[in-house]
């Protein structure tokens, strides 16, 4: 393979990325009702979310079952600053993933000398007791959780009474950096090393991978964004409690779009948070009242449809048959 | 890395996917809008899906029974069941809107945005959780229109200084206050209570219930001989049960979810340990399914409520809306349906006061509410609000398990026999 379809590949990539970003950019041109902007601010959310999930857990093949803990930090640290000592969360959000890369790192230290299937118990059962230290934990509002009160619109403090844009373009900011983030280091060194790594940690180690480290690079670094994408909840919901912020299903909310849309690929999470989280939203919305669980029937159709049919995910089938339809 | 050609085909799709969907989302409102002339429309925001999922279909119930009695004609003592539908506004007949929130202060959050923005609700009732009611009320706020909260009992819910926000029902201070003014009055009655032993499980409703338990038992002269605070849905509770034991208060005050109740009793009954008396918060033991499970061994057990079907005896209309309630959902109504019911009677009167959807005019005609207990379902002395939303005149009850059925044994308005007091004599 010469460099040069692959530079053109790359560069193909950045523009699709960069034209998706302007056409998603106008969509509120066009949808001016709320409900639908909802919508869209989470669909954005949960790609940005996933896209940094992915990076730990699709790239470097460490899965992870307890990412609520770095949303639930970057959500806590950001409004305990905001509502204890009046910090904005456009520094709260940064100041929330430092806190959880640091977090990322300590939990990975001992961790990453787990394999395969303890590696993913034990961020289960770490972000679990996450969650029990926030259930108990008085200063920070313990179960009751923090009540974020909005009186006025206000960019310093980011919280808007009725408009969605702000969270909306903030969500579209964060969706495309954090995909930015993996298209830069989808060629960097750390990413050829994550790789090998998770095709085989023993024979890249010998061949100089240092693994130990580059695995702690991909949490801290995939912790830092899901934590800015907790801070970002927080402001946008304006309530938090342990249950909804550290809860284990935020932990699988985060790995669901990446694995629909293809595990470790760069359009795998945006592609599947694209489908699935419009698809939730809209069920419960349109059948959710009616307390049959239609809402839940359709969707677990669709999880299990995929599971069967397109396990390597609809990034990851794509790609396939188009590399089967060459000459 | 050959695969750049092809993205763009498909990314076209998937662009051109976007927008077909946004279209199609954009119209589906439109239809939803289409409502029947002189309807009034009220927001439901309930758990429809969940491990509380019975609670909203039975919220469901509750309130279309109370919807029926408003648009019917009936002879039924309550606001606005005498006539047909709402007469400040021609007769209109209100429609309750449902929406789930599965539990999630985010859902309800955005479900409530929904019903007002898309659905046109006047005024929202909700939620049964406590952190879904807090999102949903700010909301409703920002919108500025009214939260009825029916059923979720936290005490900070109302003071937040929330314009809109209202709520009929009493607070888990109330109910806990209703607790002790029980022990109070055995006390004036010579009979010895003076240890407690708090046992509660740790989310909000077990921490916030204990919470209040030990600043009353101070400021009345108890004293908490233990407080054991286990994990919700834990698999044994033999540990905490040694200590309530070795505590042998005068009194344990439970605060437990069904199957933590069960479990609870159970594990007391394989260590032996007999309390004089149990005074428990509701959930769990109000719940039919923990007294069929262990009923034998809670003989003389009392909880608190906000209902009581004994009042059937001095106010025959209950029975009757019992019956309708019945019909619809093959149950009595209990503590919280009870409490789902009056939310929407009260709210509907509001609305038919202020005679126009306007938010601002409701808020005001609320706040005016003025319902004498004796036109409830419910043992109060009535419905006004204060000046943060709260009905102070919702007094609630205590009941006594007599081995076969619930007996309200306080307060005095509304009870019908006296506590039999240590609970197993």
């Amino acid at each position: 393979m010469t460099s040069d379809p692959h530079i053109k590949a790359r560069r193909e990539n950045i523009f699709v990325a960069i034209g998706v970003v302007f056409v998603v950019a106008c969509l509120p041109l066009f949808v001016t009702d709320v409900y639908v902007q909802n919508v869209l601010v989470l669909t954005l959310m949960y790609a940005a979310l996933s896209q940094s999930w992915n990076i730990l857990s699709g790239f470097c093949g460490q899965i992870s079952l307890g990412h609520a803990l770095y949303f639930g930090t970057g959500a806590y640290v950001t409004e305990l600053l905001f509502t204890k000592f009046g910090v904005a969360p456009w520094f709260g959000m940064p100041a929330g993933g430092l806190v959880a890369a640091v977090i990322a790192a300590a939990v990975g230290y001992p961790c990453f000398r787990l394999k395969g299937h303890y590696f993913v118990i034990a961020t289960i059962v770490i972000a679990e007791a996450g969650y029990l230290l926030m259930l108990n934990w008085d200063y920070a509002g313990a179960a009751q959780g923090i009540d974020i009160p909005v009186r006025a619109d206000s960019w310093a403090k980011f919280q808007f009474l009725r408009s969605k844009l702000p969270y909306f373009y903030f969500a579209l900011g964060f969706a495309f950096v954090a995909w930015l983030v993996t298209y830069m280091i989808e060629e960097s060194r750390w990413s050829y090393w994550w790789r090998a790594a998770k095709d085989n940690a023993d024979a890249a180690e010998s061949l100089g991978v240092d693994v130990f480290r580059s695995k702690m690079a991909a949490a801290a670094l995939s912790a830092f964004l899901t934590a800015v994408g907790g801070g970002f909840y927080a402001q946008f919901v304006s309530y938090i409690d342990p249950e909804s912020v550290m809860g284990f299903q935020f932990s699988l909310l985060m790995a669901l779009p990446a694995v629909l849309g293809g595990l470790g690929t760069l359009w795998g999470p945006a592609v599947g948070a694209g489908i699935l989280i419009p698809l939730t939203e809209l069920t419960r919305s349109f059948a959710g009242g009616s307390g049959k669980g239609l809402d839940l029937i359709i969707y677990g159709l669709l999880v299990m449809g995929i599971a069967l049919g397109r396990p390597e995910g609809i990034v990851g089938a794509v790609t396939k048959r188009a590399r089967k339809g060459r000459p | 890395m050959d695969d750049g050609k092809e993205r763009e085909p498909r990314m076209k799709l998937n662009r051109r996917e976007i927008m077909t969907g946004a279209a199609v989302l954009a119209a589906a409102p439109r239809v939803a809008r289409a409502q029947g002339a002189g309807e009034i429309l009220i927001g439901a925001v309930f758990p429809m899906t969940g491990s509380t999922a019975q609670t909203g279909l039975d919220a469901k119930n509750a309130i279309e029974t109370a919807a029926a009695i408003i648009n019917d004609k009936t002879d039924l003592d309550l606001p606005l069941a005498r006539g047909a539908g709402l007469p400040g506004f021609g007769g209109a007949k209100v429609r309750v809107i449902y929406a789930d929130h599965q539990g999630d202060p985010q859902k309800g959050r955005a479900e409530a945005e929904r019903l007002i923005t898309q659905e046109k609700a006047v005024a929202l009732i909700g939620c049964y959780h406590s952190a879904v009611s807090a999102t949903v009320s700010q909301t409703a706020e920002r919108y500025a229109l009214p939260f009825m909260c029916a059923d979720s009992s936290s005490p900070s819910l109302s003071r937040r200084g929330l314009k809109f926000f209202f709520r009929a029902s009493a607070h888990d201070e109330m109910f806990s206050s209703a607790m002790f003014d029980l022990m109070d009055s055995l006390r004036a009655k010579g009979q010895k209570i003076e240890t407690l032993a708090l046992f509660h499980e740790d989310t909000i409703f077990g921490a916030d219930s204990a919470n209040v338990q030990t600043k009353l038992a101070g400021e009345r002269g108890y004293r908490i001989a233990c407080d054991v605070k286990y994990r919700a849905n834990s698999p044994s509770l033999t540990t905490e049960v040694q200590q309530i034991k070795s505590a042998a208060a005068d009194v344990l005050m439970p605060s437990s979810y069904t199957t933590d109740g069960i479990l609870l009793v159970r594990t007391m009954n394989e260590l032996g340990y007999k309390p004089r008396a149990i005074v428990a918060q509701a959930a769990g033991f109000s719940e039919q399914a923990l007294y069929d499970a262990v009923g034998d061994l809670l003989h003389g057990a009392i909880t608190r409520g906000s209902f009581s079907l004994d009042l059937a005896q001095k106010r025959p209309m209950v029975a009757r809306v019992n019956d309708l309630f019945k019909a619809r959902a093959g149950k009595d109504l209990n503590d919280n349906s009870a409490r789902e019911f009056m939310a929407l009677i009260v709210l509907a009167d509001g609305v038919n006061r202020a005679g126009t959807t306007d938010g601002e005019a409701i808020r005001a005609a609320l706040t005016a509410t003025d319902i004498p207990g004796d036109r409830t379902i419910m043992p109060w002395k009535g419905v006004r609000f204060d000046a943060t939303g709260q009905n102070n005149g919702c007094d609630p009850v205590l009941l006594q398990y007599d081995g076969r059925k619930f007996v309200t044994v306080f307060p005095l308005l509304a009870a019908i026999s006296e506590p039999v007091w240590p609970m197993n004599s």
